[in-house]
């Protein structure tokens, strides 16, 4: 009864939007355009242009049918106690008509969609730490059922008063304060515009334990696995975690097959749900 | 290819029984009610359609959203025969405030909050050994959003069985929020009615479970014939018709239906000046050709928009509809548009009549559209 998908997925282009050498947020979050944004908003703007550039996509024509798939969990928390300190001080007018749109988790991937004119579907995941590979595989089965041409993944996690908070609570010392992007196309499509075909996605798993979801990925075979040098690097990346998994994964492809695992193993877990993926090198085009 | 609903259920301020809540829609019943929790002073709105099951009515309590999710899955998998699951059967929750409300309580060191209590896997999880659950926050087209992804797994041939679900819970954020933008406060949500002003905010949780068609003998509520989810990205706030009508034909593609297929129309009409417009525009778009074209009506009047849930709680209102063969009017509609002059909204009482094939929508702020087809089935 199950018609197997056969069709393979490649991802094309890679984008970082985090402090670092190449990406400063004080400058990078100011300026045009990030007036009305919040800081999840901001990030993922940028990450988008990033990620976009990198797949050869700026201003393509494929972008009219693009998806977007964000990955976050904080995105809107602070927006959403902001208001509600601006209640408790006096009432709701005491509160910026700007800051109604930013109540919603799903406002970055909207703007990034205005931004680059990408009217496929716009899914916001909000699944924890498994929600960065979540969004990956969500990506991919968007193109697979022909909803979308191309997909932009990002996963974004704003520094704030409460994010730093809640991490404070639940033991968390560092956190990411950034955003990553990937862009998910078929490898099919990617070949006939010759775009650089960085790794393909091979199989995702979800299941309740770290050893089921591995088998459920179909990677009990893939010796190497992406350890923890993400949260070793970032701190807790949350919503982010396996878009930055993939992220340095396809940076550091060579001729292996990489596992992803998120949800476990790397502190970051809530005890739910583990997902994970295997990413494998592109495979040299057939003459 | 299709898709059966085998099990529904629905909670909201009208009532917690997917029959219960038409019946009243039907009835021209509001759920429109005086602010129960929230402090009063600090808003210019006094009303909302809450869902009055506080244990004291002044006493906000913390996980709602979550208590209701719980409770219309639980029902849903009963009526679908499966009270057991398979621990892998994928669940997608559409929500556009998540836990917020939660999280409101414990910023202001009035309850507790764990990541954890900010998706939905934890609850479903220890309630049903559930563990493959997705949070969808395409906001307020969230519900729809999954069930067009549950018909991809389905598709796609990664799952037989989905269980699809909406949740939310009023935020004060958000109440306050939506206060401070619409003033007068509306007094109530007036769908494609010239004198609308707005939105009201109402809560309440939605499930159903969809399989593969043909996979088993057995009662069905009705099938799913195709799924579009789009995103206008023209404006960041105010919804454009063109988004509209791309995501209403779309659907049609997928569902294999032509305009003059469609028998009903539950559209999203949250009362809003912007919204409405454009909804109105796109519906006289698409089915311009269609004489005399399908019903059209909208439940938020007697609901109140219930965020993430809102379209797929259409979705069960169509298909009693189709069961019932009874179509509620649009509640505190008396002087429709001009712009919805060329369409056939419902007004006054229930329209009856044998209804097959129904389009519901789900119209997010951001531009997120989704658009369902459904054939309901008739006893």
């Amino acid at each position: 009864m199950n018609t197997p998908v056969t069709a393979r997925t490649a991802i094309t282009g890679v984008g970082w939007a985090v402090a670092g050498p190449d990406f400063d947020p004080a400058t990078a979050l100011a300026g045009r355009g990030m007036r009305h944004k919040d800081r999840s908003s901001r990030f993922a703007v940028r990450v988008a242009e990033r990620a976009l550039d990198d797949a050869g996509l700026l201003g393509a024509p494929e972008l009219d049918g693009a998806a977007v798939v964000v990955s976050s969990n904080f995105a809107s928390l602070q927006t959403v106690c902001d208001c509600v300190t601006a209640i408790a001080a006096g009432g709701s007018t005491d509160i910026s008509p700007m800051r109604v749109p930013q109540l919603s988790s799903a406002f970055a991937a909207a703007w990034v969609a205005l931004d680059h004119g990408m009217r496929g579907p716009n899914l916001t995941l909000c699944d924890g730490a498994s929600g960065g590979l979540d969004a990956v595989a969500s990506a991919r089965d968007l193109v697979l059922a022909g909803r979308a041409t191309v997909a932009l993944v990002i996963g974004v996690e704003p520094d704030a008063p409460s994010v730093a908070r809640l991490h404070g609570e639940s033991g968390g010392t560092r956190w990411i304060d950034g955003a990553v992007g990937l862009v998910v196309e078929p490898v099919r499509r990617a070949e006939s515009r010759s775009a650089r075909i960085r790794a393909e996605i091979a199989g995702y798993g979800r299941a309740r334990d770290e050893r089921s979801a591995v088998r459920a990925a179909d990677a009990t075979a893939v010796r190497r696995r992406l350890g923890d040098e993400v949260t070793a690097r970032f701190g807790r990346c949350s919503g982010a975690l396996g878009v930055v998994q993939c992220a340095l994964a396809v940076e550091h492809m060579d001729d292996e097959a990489v596992l992803a695992v998120a949800g476990a193993g790397t502190g970051e877990g809530d005890g739910t749900s583990v997902s994970a993926l295997v990413l494998t090198p592109p495979r040299r085009r057939d003459t | 290819m299709s898709w059966e609903i085998i099990g529904m259920s629905a909670v909201c301020a009208l009532g917690d029984t997917v029959a219960g809540i038409h019946g009243a829609l039907c009835s021209g019943r509001s759920g429109l009610a005086p602010l129960s929790a929230f402090d009063t002073s600090r808003y210019r709105a006094e009303a909302a359609y809450e869902v009055p099951d506080r244990a004291r009515p002044d006493v906000e309590e913390p996980l709602r959203a979550t208590r209701w999710l719980v409770r219309v899955v639980r029902e849903a998998l009963a009526d679908a025969g499966l009270p057991e699951p398979d621990p892998g059967l994928p669940v997608l929750v559409g929500t556009t405030h998540r836990e917020m409300r939660t999280a409101e309580l414990w910023w202001r060191h009035e309850g507790s909050l764990s990541p954890a209590d900010l998706h939905f896997t934890s609850a479903l999880r220890s309630a049903f050994g559930l563990y493959d659950v997705r949070t969808v926050a395409s906001a307020c087209a969230a519900s729809l959003y999954g069930l067009g992804m549950a018909t991809d797994l389905i598709a796609l041939g990664r799952a037989d069985t989905v269980v699809v679900a909406g949740t939310d819970s009023i935020t004060e954020s958000s109440f306050g929020g939506f206060d401070r933008i619409q003033f007068p406060p509306p007094g109530g949500i007036r769908a494609f009615d010239r004198s609308r002003h707005g939105m009201i905010m109402g809560e309440g949780a939605v499930a159903v479970v969809v399989r593969r068609a043909g996979t088993r003998p057995g009662r069905t509520h009705g099938r799913v014939r195709g799924v579009s989810m789009n995103c206008d990205a023209a404006h960041p706030t105010a919804p454009d018709s063109a988004g509209i009508v791309r995501a209403i034909q779309e659907a049609h593609e997928r569902a294999a239906v032509v305009p003059e297929d469609i028998d009903l129309v539950i559209a999203h009409g949250s009362g809003t000046a912007q919204s409405d417009l454009a909804e109105a525009v796109a519906l006289g778009e698409v089915f311009k050709t269609v004489e005399p074209g399908p019903l059209v009506t909208a439940i938020k009047g007697g609901t109140g928009h219930i965020s993430g849930g809102a379209g797929l709680l259409n979705l069960v209102v169509a298909l009693e509809a189709i069961r019932s063969r009874t179509l509620p009017a649009v509640g505190g509609l008396t002087d429709p548009i001009e712009q919805a002059a060329e369409v056939r909204i419902v007004t006054g009482r229930p329209a009856t009549g044998a209804f097959a094939t129904a389009q519901v929508h789900a119209v997010g702020m951001g531009g997120i559209n989704a658009v369902a087809i459904v054939e309901g089935s008739t006893p």
